[in-house]
């Protein structure tokens, strides 16, 4: 039975605990992804719709957007400075302002995923990776319409694919693993920070154009060159690039791209998961 | 008794008081520490304890009501065991599926129509799809609102939403059920469902835990009670003794006198004494019961009190005010105190609460209220049914020649 009143000794402070172990927590994270898949399925389904339903459009938008930028940086890079890509240039953009739209447009759901479901971050438990997860899972579905168009063009230039093509899922592994790592950080420090998301429509503009998206970045040469060849976004880009338009194989600059993804993968996911029981006292 | 569902071992948790001033440049190093140091068991100034070395089980079959003033820390105890937050130190373990009748529309998005929001909420509560699918009919049916299924939610009024989500929540099968004031929102009939499902679960021996601010459905539906108080335990074990032991702190007293500074006239110390005069919790059934009212006036003032009683399960079973007795005390002044006695309490036995109020020279408007401020349970052997004990007499009386005359007479007609 249950007793009667009780005297507690009430010390001061707790004991000191160490921090619990990195594997345990790895275990944790990979075991609640499976144990709330519904709820991932759920929310990407919930943001989907949504969308479908708030837009008269809908996922027309995921199109338009990157067909409209194609055809002013077309004129521009064919007309008024006309640059080398080897290729057809309206193929060259499209398929990197695509590959490119994707990561942008994930990241700026996921920079404000946690921070605009303050109520479900703050009073229901569910891993909180779901949220920026999520938002780069919508973006993924907005980024297979998108690639329709470009099938189109493809058709249109009579662009030969072949074996390399079977590359392509590896290299949208890739560009998911880089975005989801770059989502998670961007989601948290949003959280603490609200300055966050200020700042990322800064960087991501600039981001932009230090990666192979319009023009080809290698052409900078010199130190500056050197750092920007840093940047993983340039070899993802150019990988699609190659399986998609040069029906060639990914260059080893994707093998690089996935080992840092890979790494700061783990490395966000690990620090999203140590802090996420910080945020509901953040909000 | 089986093994315990919820296990708590030494709890602490930590908080800050007053705004953070964190700025960007603080980012990246107070991540790294909150990712890799471990968790620091010292007080920085600004940081106190909201939760103090909080340890307890509870078992399949029990309710267990815990109780407080505000910030004594129960809402964070919710919140550790929901699992929003994490406990500075100490290890909290909860066995199985945990349901909560907590924020049950929470992931309800405006936009979605009830369906599409039965299924989001009802995976955020851990149920899988096939699940919900299953059920689906069941959850519409007990929420009432079949006709408006395939509304959008922002056209449901608040009363719906909450049929909806308490639906879901209510067919989600828990291994532990965690409420906290439910009980205060909805419409009578929605209360009452609410009750209706927890005592289900109760009754199939689901543990429960139940933050409330509601004594008297404290009183009904728990089995044990703890009081809490700045992140400790004060008290854990028999609810009417747990909600006399709730009374008997300062805290509530404190708190009334901060709200009624500015009266004329405001009650004091509120006791329930027995035929002892001693204070209890507990009066067996036809003994004497002395409500004692304390008053203090900040100025001579004529005034009535008044008692009202009620049921645990919020029935209103006696109401007595000093005017409609035609009793007058005069004009008080300073301190003093007024005893109402019940010389044979004529209540069954059951939880019950007591208001208290000071009424103006009329009777009409209140000085001072305490509403359902002092519980108190009556225990005996007793048989009835109902809240009071009438005193009574059978007699009987046979006139079996004049009703058999009397069917004769109607078989002729």
């Amino acid at each position: 039975m249950s007793g009667h009143t009780r005297m507690q000794t009430v010390s001061s402070a707790p004991p000191a605990t160490p921090a619990s172990s990195v594997f345990a927590d790895l275990r944790e994270m990979v075991a609640e992804q499976f144990e709330y898949r519904e709820v991932l399925r759920q929310m990407t389904l919930r943001d989907l719709t949504l969308r479908y339903k708030q837009t008269v459009m809908g996922f027309g938008w995921a199109v338009l957007m990157p067909l409209v930028n194609t055809a002013v940086f077309s004129v521009i890079f064919t007309r008024v400075a006309p640059l080398d890509v080897g290729m057809p240039y309206p193929l060259y953009a499209f398929c990197g302002l695509l590959a490119w739209n994707f990561f942008a447009s994930a990241l700026r759901f996921s920079v404000t995923s946690l921070t605009s479901n303050q109520i479900l971050v703050s009073k229901i438990y569910f891993p909180r990776e779901i949220f920026p997860i999520s938002a780069v899972l919508v973006a993924l579905v907005d980024f297979a319409v998108a690639m329709l168009p470009l099938v189109a063009l493809m058709l249109y230039y009579k662009v030969p694919v072949g074996a390399p093509l079977a590359m392509l899922p590896v290299v949208v592994l890739v560009h998911v693993v880089f975005t989801t790592a770059i989502g998670l950080l961007l989601a948290m420090g949003n959280l603490f920070y609200r300055d966050v998301k200020y700042l990322f429509e800064v960087a991501i503009t600039m981001w932009m154009f230090a990666t192979s998206v319009l023009y080809p970045v290698q052409r900078v040469g010199g130190r500056m060159g050197a750092l920007l060849g840093l940047n993983p976004m340039t070899g993802i880009i150019d990988a699609y690039r190659s399986v998609l338009l040069l029906n060639a194989w990914p260059s080893p600059t994707l093998a690089a791209a996935a080992l840092v993804s890979a790494l700061l993968l783990a490395v966000a996911w690990f620090a999203f998961h140590r802090s996420e029981f910080a945020f509901a006292e953040h909000l | 008794m089986a093994s315990p569902s919820v296990i708590v071992e030494h709890v602490w948790k930590k908080f800050r008081r007053g705004e953070r001033h964190d700025t960007l440049r603080d980012l990246v190093p107070s991540l790294m520490r909150r990712a890799f140091r471990p968790r620091p068991a010292s007080l920085r100034p600004e940081e106190f304890w909201a939760l103090r070395d909080l340890s307890f089980t509870v078992s399949p079959g029990e309710a267990l009501g815990v109780i407080g003033p505000n910030g004594a820390g129960k809402s964070t105890l919710l919140k550790m065991l929901s699992r929003i937050l994490r406990p500075t130190t100490g290890r909290m373990v909860l066995k199985g599926r945990v349901g909560s009748l907590i924020e049950v529309a929470a992931a309800f998005h405006p936009d979605l129509t009830g369906r599409e929001n039965v299924y989001l909420q009802g995976a955020i509560m851990g149920m899988r799809r096939a699940e919900i699918a299953r059920k689906f009919d069941d959850i519409v049916a007990f929420s009432g609102i079949e006709e408006f299924i395939d509304t959008p939610v922002k056209r449901y009024s608040s009363g719906m939403n909450a049929r909806l989500g308490f639906s879901i929540a209510a067919h989600l099968d828990p291994d532990v059920l965690l409420v906290d004031e439910v009980l205060s929102v909805g419409d009578a009939g929605f209360q009452q469902q609410c009750v209706e499902r927890m005592r289900q679960l109760i009754a199939r021996g689901t543990p429960i835990v139940f933050v409330s601010h509601n004594l008297p459905a404290v009183l009904q539906l728990c089995t044990r009670v703890m009081v809490v108080d700045h992140g400790t335990v004060l008290f854990d074990g028999e609810p009417a003794a747990g909600v006399a032991e709730y009374r008997r702190v300062p805290w509530a007293r404190k708190a009334a006198a901060v709200e009624h500074e500015t009266r004329d006239i405001r009650i004091g110390r509120v006791q329930l004494l027995d035929e002892q005069h001693e204070d209890a919790a507990v009066f067996a059934a036809s003994s004497r019961l002395t409500v004692r009212i304390g008053y203090e006036a900040r100025r001579p003032i004529r005034g009535h009190f008044a008692v009202d009683i009620y049921s645990a399960d919020g029935v209103y079973c006696a109401g007595i005010n000093s005017r409609m007795d035609r009793r007058d005390f005069g004009v008080l002044e300073g301190a003093g105190v007024v005893d109402l006695a019940f010389p044979r309490l004529a209540l069954l036995p059951g939880c019950y609460v007591i208001s208290v109020g000071i009424l103006d020279a009329n009777g009409l408007g209140p000085l001072d209220v305490q509403h359902r401020a002092y519980p108190f349970s009556v225990a005996s052997d007793e048989r009835d049914l109902g809240v009071v004990h009438l005193e009574r007499a059978w007699r009987h009386e046979s006139y079996a020649s004049v009703a058999a005359g009397a069917s004769a007479a109607g078989g002729l007609e």
